[in-house]
């Protein structure tokens, strides 16, 4: 099972990080950093800003947590004219609550640049994405699908990254409640909420996530590590892992391409 | 019961609206009696209507059992004879079942009574042709006033003095003096192209073609009066008589061929019940009911993507296929209650208005990421009943709150209430608490009433989830 799910990936990904390399060369505006030193070295500079990449909840109380991480990297992005597209399927705002733009602006975005697209199925939320995405008028398109999707497999993930390579957007799959499926998104996520450093008066301090890289086309290893964002900044930091909580936790996921990892820290 | 109306066969047997129906039966057992139904006839005027707009946009329906049709400068397609398109229309009718029978008169009122009265001059209208009580009807007769033409030859003075100003008016639109217009059923579009075919087209293909270059020509008349549209209405004449209506709404106005093609594609494929051109389409027509100032725009040398209207078109775009209600702004809501401190409304209506606060330095966001649109009923334990949390339950998983922040105490909108001025009557203060549980998941709680005060067990509820 696990082979079998693999091998399609595996057939897409670019041949060793020297490939990799050559073609980071090319096109320097292709990347954005997150901001935290730490990770940013370890993703050797940053994600693409013309790919897809795919976000999956830990679990099923993560769907809020993982929403807000593709937001935020979505606010890494300098966004100038171009808009930010989210798109959710309509019944989900009953379970998962709609967005709020107070919050999304206190999180540092800026609510007059989003368009909020409620689709009623999977199929016009695909197409809605490609349409977004081959528009160029699109910084950045976040598809939220919760559950699991048969018709978002290898060749509609494919499509999309295509596109997003394209017009060069910014294209995120944000998943929950799902297991990993092949896809042809060019970096999968695993996104935890942490705890927080509390403030005075041990009020909750800034949001802070437990990232996890399960996968990556460019042939960087696994790991994972914890992010607070700066909402002030508009950037993330690193936050000294906590040790055993969240490696217990993302362990136990049966990700098909995660690789047993041991000592994950810096 | 009664008879409401009787067909001419019916007519000839003797009977008459108004007769009771026993006394109907009684004179002619076999007599076939249907139940009066004026919505269904009002219904069907409005299906027959709805056709004649073929021959012209100024249609309206002369309840009970009229069309009126402002054929002014209308009858070009019929060789500018009037009597043709009347014949045409009538054949039209008969085809589909109908008696009628048409008039044509300068106004309204002179082609109602002739029609009404199957007479072709005015002076030879009876009297009862005049829109007035049946009194005044009475009247005329009595002083030997037989037909209109009698009533014209007299002085109008007199006439107003005994029978009121409203019968010299009326009198006068008879005999197509003063001509009040129709109010048309449909507003006149500002523009609108059409195109007549010889034979009725049926396919999706050709109509979508035609569409097309009427797309074109509307382009032209918009672009010479310096407009943009912001609706097109397509109407789809098929050769029974029904008309097949689509319409796309664009959030900025538009002239551009390629793109109103795109949108009407989208729209044809987006119908619940497919298109059925049945035995084809005879006539197209394109209108542009709503449109406003758009300036040419002189094409840059260089290619530069413009990412404002490319975000405008693919607005529209996707708001005629998925409805313009799913693609959405943020507009800021004059409110200090979170579920309407902000509001979301349609992208095609507008670009996002009010301003959104500035993010607290030193602070972590106060309000949630996502917001609940009904607050989520929880189980609360609290150390003292007007105290902070300790755990809750929310769908069946157990939180135990290890940091939290509050109250922050929300008064209601007394002044929502009806009777919100008196003490109890506008609503129950919430108390909201920003907690995050031992997971690191972080949540926005209320209670709802103050206790003791407002309430004595006020209930929990989760409102919103922070990132």
């Amino acid at each position: 099972m696990n082979k079998k799910i693999a091998l399609p990936d595996s057939a897409y990904a670019l041949a060793g990080s020297g490939k990799w390399q050559a073609r980071r060369a090319g096109d320097d505006d292709e990347w954005f950093s997150l901001g935290a030193p730490a990770f940013d070295n370890r993703l050797q500079g940053g994600l693409s800003r013309h790919a897809l990449h795919e976000i999956f909840s830990a679990t099923g109380k993560d769907l809020a947590t993982a929403a807000a991480f593709a937001l935020l990297l979505t606010l890494r992005l300098e966004a100038g004219e171009r808009r930010i597209y989210w798109i959710s399927d309509e019944r989900q705002d009953q379970t998962s609550g709609r967005l709020y733009p107070l919050g999304l602006a206190e999180l540092g975005a800026d609510p007059a640049n989003m368009v909020i697209i409620r689709t009623l199925n999977m199929l016009d939320a695909l197409r809605a994405a490609a349409d977004v995405i081959r528009s160029k008028s699109a910084a950045a398109v976040i598809l939220e699908v919760y559950g699991t999707a048969k018709i978002l497999d290898l060749t509609s993930s494919r499509r999309l990254s295509l596109a997003a390579r394209e017009a060069k957007a910014l294209a995120l799959l944000v998943r929950g409640d799902a297991i990993p499926m092949p896809s042809a998104a060019i970096t999968r996520w695993q996104i935890k909420a942490a705890p927080s450093t509390a403030l005075p008066a041990s009020a909750p301090g800034f949001p802070a996530f437990d990232v996890s890289l399960l996968r990556h086309r460019g042939g960087i290893a696994p790991f994972e590590t914890r992010m607070i964002w700066d909402h002030e900044n508009r950037k993330f930091h690193d936050a000294p892992l906590s040790g055993g909580l969240s490696a217990a936790a993302s362990s136990g996921e049966g990700d098909p391409d995660m690789y047993t990892q041991t000592g994950a820290g810096a | 019961m009664r008879l409401v109306a009787c067909d001419a066969m019916a007519l000839a047997l003797g009977m008459t609206s108004g007769l009771a129906l026993a006394d109907a039966r009684a004179r002619v057992p076999d007599l076939l009696v249907f139940d009066n139904d004026p919505q269904a006839d009002q219904q069907l005027l409005a299906e027959l209507v709805d056709g004649c707009e073929r021959y012209t946009p100024g249609c309206a329906v002369d309840p009970p059992q009229g069309l009126i049709l402002d054929i002014t400068g209308c009858a070009h397609h019929f060789g500018g004879n009037e009597a043709a398109l009347a014949a045409d229309l009538q054949s039209c009718l008969r085809r589909r079942g109908f008696t009628a029978r048409t008039a044509l008169g300068s106004t309204p009122d002179s082609a109602r009574a002739k029609a009404r009265f199957a007479v072709r001059a005015i002076g030879d209208l009876p009297v009862e042709a005049l829109d007035v009580e049946t009194k005044a009807h009475q009247a005329l007769r009595r002083a030997g006033l037989r037909s209109i033409g009698d009533l014209a030859a007299r002085p109008r003075q007199p006439l107003a003095a005994r029978f009121g100003k409203a019968c010299t008016l009326k009198l006068a639109r008879l005999l197509e003096e003063e001509d009040p217009h129709i109010t048309p059923r449909r507003v006149r579009p500002i523009i609108h192209v059409e195109r007549n075919f010889a034979e009725p087209v049926a396919r999706t293909k050709e109509v979508l073609q035609v569409i097309g270059q009427l797309a074109g020509e509307a382009a032209v008349v918009l672009g010479e009066r310096g407009e943009g549209g912001r609706r097109f209405e397509v109407s789809l004449f098929r050769s029974d008589g029904h008309v097949a209506r689509l319409a796309v709404d664009t959030g900025t106005p538009t002239r551009d061929p390629a793109l109103l093609n795109r949108l009407i594609r989208e729209r044809i494929d987006r119908l619940a019940d497919p298109l059925d051109p049945g035995f084809g389409y005879d006539l197209i027509r394109l209108a542009v009911p709503v449109a406003e100032a758009l300036d040419n725009t002189q094409m840059g040398l260089e290619t530069k993507v413009d990412i404002k209207a490319g975000g405008a078109a693919l607005i529209d775009r996707l708001s005629v296929r998925l409805g313009s209600d799913h693609i959405r702004h943020f507009h800021a809501g004059n409110s200090h209650m979170p579920e309407r401190a902000a509001q979301e409304r349609a992208a095609v209506s507008g670009p996002s208005t009010g301003v959104w606060p500035a993010p607290a330095p030193g602070e972590p966001a106060m309000r949630p990421f996502r917001l609940f649109d009904s607050p989520q009923p929880i189980e609360v334990l609290a150390s003292i009943p007007d105290g902070p949390p300790r755990h809750f339950r929310w769908r069946r998983n157990l939180h135990q709150i290890v940091s939290f922040e509050g109250p922050e105490r929300i008064a209601p909108e007394w002044w929502r209430y009806r009777r919100g001025y008196e003490s109890g009557g506008g609503g129950l203060t919430r108390d909201y608490y920003r907690v995050e549980d031992s997971e690191g998941r972080r949540f926005w709680l209320f209670r709802h009433g103050l206790y003791g005060r407002e309430k004595n067990d006020p209930d929990w509820y989760l409102h919103g989830l922070f990132a």
